[in-house]
């Protein structure tokens, strides 16, 4: 189902009827659906158990900020302008054996969303997206004024690949969010594979962005990356991020990986198409962490997996059935609007997600925080919840 | 992996000098970009021909060469717990930072829009105020963040060249360009030519371009305003407060030692910063960033005592060009431009310079004949540069007073 723009953006939450600048200002902000200039600002106090930006609620680990703490403590200073462009960019073509003319450094995520966007997106070649997901590039595509297609989700709020594959003709980019965020569930690598063939075949000037932000929390067995998609195919670009699994949110460090000729066309609308755009701290810590074997995102996907397998069991226990959630979030039909809920945690000390249109009367997406959070988190949940069918009663 | 120092070198000692590639990529953004540019490529760019196990003297992207202070160092170290954690759920929040600012200037937080350095704020001023029909207005030469976005998005540009013999931004010879211009960029004290216009002069020509084009923004860049020392410039941030259309845009890259932090920010009146955060990327800027900045805003003796080390570096440098016959403008900022054009062009020159281990400014056409950047570094580094200034160029002073010495 093709929604209008209009539609879409009604839908994906970006607030249609608004004056345009300031309804795309709030997007993507994970934590609060802030006006622009909220006079009470929501700082994390001290305490609070913040579930609700899907963040890492462990950290980059103690080798990345040892490496880290030792240049500072070392004496360096951070006074230049970066230099480590190279250095990042050698540890991912080693991680993933690919070419410095396969990869493109950004400042987190976003700007390969937005170049990607810029670049591929036109009056007449719309942007194409699930509803709900990610808001980025759709939010991005009406800041330059280029039309935005919604598909709905399936039933099970995964990716609908046939209405998405039929949505996606003609289309100059395909965002696809797999995992899809907010609503945590993955469509498998082979499926994946087939649809972006077919869509090759149908329509073979169309782009398809994966966004694999989430990539290495899933636990599906069939789960494979698309990096050695986009090597071979100049219509498949990957984004990643070292804000999830890697836990350096605060350090904006993303990159994309693809053909050359389409990592060059995203290469000027990229700040990091020059060196000194990127901050050092991102580009040193990253280039550390992604050197590091496998064994540190093996062990974060454990540690999430121990802590969704809580929280799947609790609310599944309740009759409140959470999506099939192969991320660091989940997304659970709590039957009872989100901002009620969400109301009521933060008074009680855990902050969860802002509201996913059109899902928000039903479902609340909540980050998975440590499983000590995590336990203290269901406690407030079940007075919550309890509170309000005592009251529906 | 260990992180080499390289990328992260600045206070170390530590010579980069066996691998001249990557040392060569430490040159800042506008240079690369230029060079990238020019020669069509992606990266690597220039190498000049470092001689083997010599220490480079970096004096060509008008950093700080001491970086940020203790405080803002304790602050960064002190965000460890949070790298985990985005912007807008950490202490301080980036809000936090708006907020400061804005109090700074006396405004409000919706004053106030926060940049991946003052980059990512150029750009989207072009962005957000140009179109194919609405061109951009700035100085030739001028730094060239707004000029190549403009290209970039294939917009039009309209130039006029910087005054003769003080090489200051020519108001007067912007004016006739504004009617019906999206975006004035004034870069004020200039980059590249280290000189500065009036708060007269600034205020007089923004009721100019308002009357002649009320609806054109203006981008008063004032990266370098710390280190004026010409009592007759001001801030234009009063100006921005009360002026629609009108932004002014600093960073913590100068005289706040964070160029590798990449914070920036852009003042003006609330619908105007509306427009610019429209384009801001969410979640834009690093939290370690902000905690520096922060803490560094609140330290302004800091930022003093910098400006004051800077000024005796200048006046050292620019006296040990002048003995030689080489006159520089009349630099307020943390770098000289100086007329060397009598024995060589900025490339011989820089070419010269860099064989002898000092890395000086890159070419700012239409000026490449004649004039070199040279940013300046510590005393001690500019002790040793003018040292390799006296053997490159030769001394061109008239009276013989100034040879054997």
């Amino acid at each position: 189902m093709a929604l209008s723009r209009r539609q879409f953006v009604r839908t994906a939450g970006i607030g249609a009827g608004a004056a345009l600048t300031s309804s795309v200002w709030g997007r993507g902000r994970e934590n609060r659906v802030w006006s622009p200039f909220e006079a009470e600002l929501q700082a994390v106090d001290r305490g609070v158990i913040c579930i609700a930006s899907n963040e890492n609620p462990v950290g980059p680990g103690k080798k990345v900020l040892d490496s880290l703490r030792g240049l500072l403590e070392g004496g360096a200073r951070p006074g230049r302008y970066s230099n480590q462009t190279a250095e990042l960019t050698g540890a991912i073509c080693a991680h993933f054996k690919v070419k410095p003319e396969n990869v493109l450094l950004s400042e987190g995520s976003t700007e390969i969303l937005r170049a990607a966007t810029q670049v591929f997106t036109a009056r007449t070649k719309p942007l194409v997206g699930t509803i709900p997901t990610y808001e980025e590039c759709a939010g991005y595509a009406e800041l330059i004024g280029n039309p935005v297609r919604g598909v709905k989700l399936s039933s099970e709020f995964k990716i609908d690949l046939d209405p998405f594959l039929a949505a996606s003709k003609g289309a100059g980019l395909v965002f696809y969010c797999n995992p899809n965020n907010p609503t945590a569930t993955y469509v498998g690598a082979s499926a994946t594979r087939d649809f972006l063939s077919k869509l090759h075949s149908a329509s073979p000037e169309t782009t398809v962005l994966v966004d694999e932000a989430y990539f290495d929390y899933v636990t599906d067995p069939d789960h494979e990356t698309h990096v050695p998609i986009a090597l071979e195919n100049p219509r498949v670009i990957v984004a990643r991020t070292f804000s999830k699994a890697y836990g350096m949110a605060g350090l904006r460090q993303g990159y994309a990986i693809g053909h050359p000729d389409t990592i060059k066309k995203m290469r000027p609308w990229v700040g990091s198409s020059g060196t000194g755009s990127l901050n050092v701290f991102g580009l040193a810590a990253a280039t550390v962490a992604i050197a590091q074997d496998n064994t540190f995102t093996t062990n974060e996907r454990n540690r999430n997996k121990a802590v969704r397998d809580m929280v799947t069991k609790w609310f599944s226990e309740r009759g409140m059935k959470p999506t099939d959630c192969q991320a660091n979030f989940m997304f659970v039909n709590i039957g009872t609007p989100a901002k009620a809920f969400r109301e009521a945690c933060r008074a009680r000390g855990v902050m969860v997600a802002r509201d996913f249109p059109p899902f928000e009367k039903t479902h609340a997406r909540i980050s998975l925080g440590t499983m000590e959070e995590m336990t203290k988190a269901v406690q407030v949940f079940g007075e919550v919840l309890a509170k309000k069918s005592t009251a529906a009663a | 992996m260990s992180v080499s120092r390289r990328g992260f070198l600045q206070g170390l000692g530590v010579a980069p000098s066996a691998r001249a590639s990557a040392f060569i990529a430490a040159r800042g953004h506008e240079e690369w970009v230029a060079e990238a540019q020019q020669q069509g490529r992606q990266g690597g760019g220039m190498r000049p021909n470092l001689p083997p196990g010599v220490q480079a003297i970096r004096i060509s992207s008008n950093e700080n060469p001491l970086g940020p202070g203790k405080a803002a160092i304790d602050a960064i170290l002190g965000k460890f717990p949070e790298a985990n954690r985005y912007p807008f759920n950490s202490t301080p929040l980036d809000a936090d930072l708006e907020i400061l600012i804005a109090r700074l200037y006396g405004g409000k937080r919706e004053n106030v829009v926060l940049g991946v350095g003052s980059q990512e704020l150029l750009k989207n001023a072009v962005r957000v105020f140009m179109s194919p029909a609405r061109h951009l207005v700035e100085a030739s030469p001028t730094y060239g963040n707004c000029n190549q976005q403009a290209k970039l998005q294939a917009w039009p540009i309209k130039t006029a060249p910087v005054a003769d013999g003080t090489l200051r931004t020519d108001l007067g010879a912007l004016l006739p360009h504004v009617k019906g211009a999206g975006l004035v960029y004034l870069c004020n004290p200039n980059n590249p030519t280290a000189t500065i216009n009036s708060a007269s002069e600034i205020s007089d020509f923004v009721a100019e371009v308002r009357r002649a084009s009320p609806t054109t923004a203006m981008l008063i860049d004032e990266a370098y305003c710390d280190y004026v020392t010409d009592p007759s410039f001001q801030t234009a941030m009063p100006l921005a407060l009360s002026t629609p259309n009108v932004l002014v845009a600093r960073t913590f890259s100068k005289a706040y030692g964070m160029a590798g932090v990449r914070i920036g920010y852009a003042v003006g009146e609330p619908a105007t910063i509306r427009k610019m955060s429209a384009y801001r990327m969410p979640y834009n800027v690093n939290t370690f960033g902000v905690a520096a900045a922060v803490v560094s805003l609140k330290d302004p003796a800091h930022i003093k005592e910098e400006s004051a080390r800077n000024k005796g570096v200048r006046e050292f440098t620019i006296k040990a060009l002048a003995d030689l016959g080489y006159k520089s403008t009349d630099s307020q900022t943390n770098f000289i431009f100086t007329d060397i054009g009598r024995t060589m062009t900025a490339a011989q020159f820089r070419d010269a310079c860099a064989a002898k281990g000092v890395m000086v400014g890159r070419d700012f056409p239409p000026l490449e004949k004649q004039w070199a950047r040279i940013s300046l570094g510590t005393m001690d580094e500019m002790q040793k540069a003018t040292e390799v200034f006296r053997s490159v160029l030769k001394p061109v002073t008239s009276t013989s007073s100034g040879k054997g010495r």
